[in-house]
C-alpha cells in the first residue's frame, strides 16, 4: 500500500523543519491507519532527511536543522520498529556502525554529524562519544557485531591514537573483520592511505564510504 | 573576584541539574532559535557591520538570557553549573577593563576597546591554530616575534618531540609543552624583546600540559598566558577549571579561548553571535580571565572571513563592547596561506571588522589549521598595519570597504589557495621573507589605498 499524499507530505515536512512533535504524531496517526512501517519509512523518512543531508552539505542547513531531524527521525523510528516488530517483518538497517572521537580528543561534533547522517541512511550507529579508547572501539565493535568502526580525529596530536586504535585491531587478529575508516580535521586521505583505511573529508562522504565498506552501490 | 570562587563553582559543578549532553545541546538550540526570534536579531548579507545600536544592545541582552538559563556545562559531571543574573552582572562589573601583558619594556597595557574606538588594538601573533614542525617552528615564531607591531607572541603548537608523536596525557605532552614554551621564550630573546607576553602553549590538551610550559627561566612566566578553553558551545570541565586553579596559584595571566562554531549548535550567524555573548559571559564568570580569545570558526569552511563570519565578529564585538568593560580578541581564522593575495585579503578584512567592533588583534590562523608549517609573521604584520589604518573608520564605511575587500578571496572559499609554507617563502637563515611574498602585500596595500584606505607606512615601489 502507498502513502497518501495528505500523510507523506505533512510526515515529509515535519522531518525537514525538524519538528519533533508533529513526526511523532503523524507516524502514529498513520500507522492507526494500518499505513505498512517499511513504506513509511523507504518513501517518506529516508528521502526526507537524505534531504537534510543535501541541504547540509550545501550549507543551506545547520547543525541545528540537522540535529532536529535527527530527533524527529528518532521519535518515528521507536514507533516504527514497534510495528515492525509486531508485523514480523525484517528490520531495514544497512549495516551497524561503530563511531567514536580518539583517545585524547574532546572534539566531538564532527562525528556527531556523521551518525546522525548514517543513521538518516539507514544504519545502526553506536556511538561511542569522544575520548575513547582503543579497546573500547575493538569490545563494541565485537559486542554489537559492527560491521564498520569509524575513528575521528581533530587534533594533530591526536592522530597517532587513531593510528594506535588500528593497530590494536591488527594486533588482535580482528582487522579483516570489519571495515575501518577514519575522518576529521587532523586526517588526510594520503595518511589514511597509507594505514589502508577508509577515508572521509565530509559526512556525506561518509555515508557513501559506509555504503561501499558494506557492499552497497552507493547511490 | 572572590577568592573562594572555584570552591563554590565545585560545590555548584556537583549539585547543578543533571542532563544528559545532548539533551542540553538540543534545548540550547531551541532556546537560541527562540531568543534570535524574541529579539528581533537579523543578519543582512548587504550590512555585514551593521551600524545598529539597539540590535548589538539586543544580542547581548539575548546572550545573557542563554547564560543564566543554561550557564556552563560540566561535561565531568553532566551538570550544569548555573548563576543568577545578579551573579552574572556583580561578576561582569568587576571584569578587567585593561591588563598588562608581558614585563618591562616590552609590556604592553591590552584595553577594552569601544566601537569605532581610534585606541590602536594590540597586537598578538604566532602559529596558534596552525600546526608548526620541530624544524622551523623557531624560525616561525622568530619571524612573528621580530615584527614591530607585534605586541603578544602565541608559541603555537608542534606534534612531535624529537620526531616522535606527542600524544595528549603522555610524558612527551610534558615535554613538548616545555619544549615548545622554551623555544617561545628563545624567540623573543632572538627578537630583542624578552619581556614580551607569550598568550600560550598550544600543543598541550590537558592542564598538566599547560603546567608542564611554566619555567621562571625557560617557559611560561606569571606575565604570560595560558589558555582556558570552552568545549563548544557552554561547556566545561574540571581539567579546564583545574587550569584556572594553576593560574591562581601562580599569579598567570588567565585567557579565555572560546571557538563557537558557526553553523553549529548556534546554527546561523545571528544565533551564533548571541552563543558567542554567552561564552564570553562563561569566561568571565567561570574562568575569572583577564582577556578572551574570540575564535568563530565556520562549521564548513574552518574560517571567520566569511560573509556570515563578519557579521558575526561585527555584532559579538559591538554587543560585548558596549554593555561590557571586559576585553575582547579576535582571532582572525583564514582559509588561504602564506604567498597568496587571497591570504592578505581575508587579514584585511578580519582585521577592519575586529578593529571597527571594538577588538584586539590576534593572527593570523592560516589554511583552516589543515597546512603543516604555512604561517609566516609577515601576514601579522599585515594584520597590523591593516588594522591601524582602519582606525577611524565608522561602521558604515567599513560594511562599505569589506565587500570590496572580500573580492579578492571570497570565489576561493569553497576551494582555498593553500599557498606555500614557511621555507618557500621566508629566507630561513636570515628569517626574512622573500622578495616575492613581500611584494605581494606592497600590491595588496596598493589595491586597499585605492578603496581608500590609507597605511600608516607608505607602500614600498614594487620590485621590478
Amino acid at each position: 500500500m502507498s502513502i497518501p499524499e495528505s500523510i507523506a507530505k505533512p510526515l515529509y515536512d515535519a522531518f525537514i523543519e525538524g519538528d519533533e512533535d508533529a513526526a511523532n504524531e503523524l507516524t502514529q496517526q498513520a500507522l492507526q491507519a494500518g499505513l505498512d512501517p517499511l513504506e513509511i519509512i523507504n518513501t517518506v523518512i529516508v528521502p526526507a532527511l537524505t534531504e537534510v543531508g543535501r541541504l547540509f552539505q550545501l550549507g543551506e542547513f545547520f547543525l541545528p536543522e540537522l540535529m532536529m531531524a535527527g530527533e524527529a527521525a528518532e521519535v518515528a523510528s521507536k514507533h516504527l520498529e514497534a510495528a515492525i516488530i509486531v508485523s514480523g517483518q525484517a528490520s531495514q538497517k544497512l549495516g551497524t556502525v561503530v563511531l567514536g572521537t580518539v583517545e585524547g580528543d574532546v572534539h566531538e561534533i564532527g562525528k556527531n554529524i556523521v551518525a546522525t547522517m548514517l543513521r538518516a541512511h539507514g544504519f545502526e550507529v553506536v556511538d561511542l562519544g569522544r575520548n575513547v579508547s582503543p579497546s573500547a572501539f575493538v569490545d563494541a565493535a565485537q559486542e554489537r557485531k559492527a560491521h564498520v568502526i569509524g575513528l575521528s580525529s581533530l587534533m594533530t596530536t591526536t592522530r597517532p591514537a587513531a593510528q594506535h586504535t588500528i593497530q590494536l585491531f591488527s594486533e588482535l587478529g580482528l582487522r579483516d573483520q570489519y571495515s575501518l575508516m577514519v575522518g576529521g580535521g587532523s586526517v588526510t586521505e594520503e595518511w589514511a592511505s597509507e594505514l589502508g583505511v577508509g577515508y572521509s573529508p565530509d559526512a556525506a562522504g561518509a555515508v557513501e564510504l559506509c555504503k561501499r565498506l558494506v557492499g552497497i552501490n552507493p547511490s | 573576584m572572590q577568592s573562594n570562587w572555584l570552591v563554590e563553582i565545585m560545590k555548584r559543578a556537583q549539585s547543578g541539574p543533571y542532563i544528559k549532553e545532548k539533551e542540553f545541546e538540543l534545548a540550547l538550540i531551541k532556546r537560541i532559535r527562540k531568543l534570535v526570534k524574541e529579539y528581533g536579531i537579523k543578519y543582512d548579507a548587504n550590512t555585514l557591520v551593521p551600524a545598529d545600536d539597539g540590535m548589538a544592545d539586543r544580542v547581548f541582552q539575548a546572550g545573557l538570557d542563554l547564560f543564566v538559563e543554561f550557564g556552563a556545562y560540566c561535561q565531568s559531571t553532566e551538570r550544569q553549573i548555573l548563576f543568577s543574573r545578579d551573579e552574572v552582572l556583580d561578576i561582569l562589573a568587576m571584569a578587567p577593563s585593561s591588563v598588562t601583558l608581558g614585563t618591562g619594556k616590552d609590556a604592553v597595557v591590552m584595553r577594552h576597546r569601544g566601537v569605532e574606538d581610534p585606541t590602536p588594538a594590540t597586537m598578538h601573533s604566532g602559529p596558534t591554530g596552525t600546526p608548526a614542525s620541530e624544524k622551523y617552528h623557531p624560525q616561525i615564531l622568530l619571524s612573528c616575534a621580530q615584527e614591530p607591531l607585534v605586541d603578544c607572541l602565541g608559541a603555537g603548537s608542534v606534534a612531535t618531540y624529537l620526531g616522535a608523536d606527542i600524544i595528549p596525557g603522555t610524558p612527551l605532552e610534558l615535554l613538548g609543552a616545555r619544549r615548545d614554551a622554551s623555544v617561545a621564550r628563545e624567540a623573543v630573546r632572538m627578537a630583542g624583546r624578552p619581556g614580551m607576553h607569550i598568550n600560550d602553549v598550544a600543543v598541550s590538551l590537558t592542564c598538566a600540559g599547560k603546567m608542564a610550559a611554566c619555567d621562571p627561566d625557560a617557559g611560561l612566566r606569571p606575565s604570560d598566558g595560558i589558555l582556558v578553553s570552552q568545549m563548544v558551545e557552554l561547556k566545561t570541565d574540571f581539567d579546564q577549571l583545574s587550569r584556572v586553579a594553576h593560574l591562581y596559584n601562580i599569579g598567570g595571566i588567565t585567557v579565555d579561548l572560546m571557538t563557537p562554531l558557526l553553523g553549529g549548535l548556534g546554527g546561523r550567524a545571528e544565533g551564533t553571535a548571541v552563543v558567542s555573548v554567552a561564552d564570553h559571559l562563561l569566561g568571565v564568570v567561570l574562568y575569572d580571565v583577564d582577556y578572551h580569545m574570540f575564535s568563530l570558526t565556520h562549521l564548513n569552511y574552518v574560517n571567520n572571513t566569511d560573509p556570515m563570519g563578519i557579521w558575526t565578529q561585527a555584532m559579538v564585538g559591538q554587543a560585548l563592547s558596549r554593555n561590557t568593560p571586559i576585553i575582547l580578541l579576535n582571532d582572525i581564522y583564514v582559509l588561504s596561506g602564506p604567498g597568496t593575495t587571497e591570504l592578505l585579503y581575508e587579514c584585511a578584512a578580519g582585521a577592519m571588522v575586529g578593529t571597527v567592533c571594538g577588538f584586539n588583534m590576534q593572527g593570523a590562523g592560516t589554511t583552516g589549521g589543515f597546512n603543516r608549517d604555512h604561517t609566516t609573521g609577515l601576514e601579522a604584520r599585515f594584520i597590523a598595519e591593516t588594522s591601524r589604518a582602519s582606525l577611524g573608520f565608522s561602521r558604515e564605511e567599513a560594511s562599505e570597504l569589506i565587500p570590496e575587500i572580500m573580492k579578492g578571496y571570497i570565489h576561493t572559499l569553497s576551494n582555498p589557495n593553500r599557498g606555500r609554507p614557511f621555507p618557500e617563502v621566508y629566507d630561513v637563515e636570515t628569517v626574512q621573507p622573500t622578495a616575492e611574498w613581500l611584494d605581494m602585500t606592497y600590491s595588496v596595500k596598493e589595491e586597499l589605498s585605492k578603496l581608500g584606505i590609507n597605511f600608516q607606512y607608505a607602500p614600498r615601489p614594487i620590485s621590478s
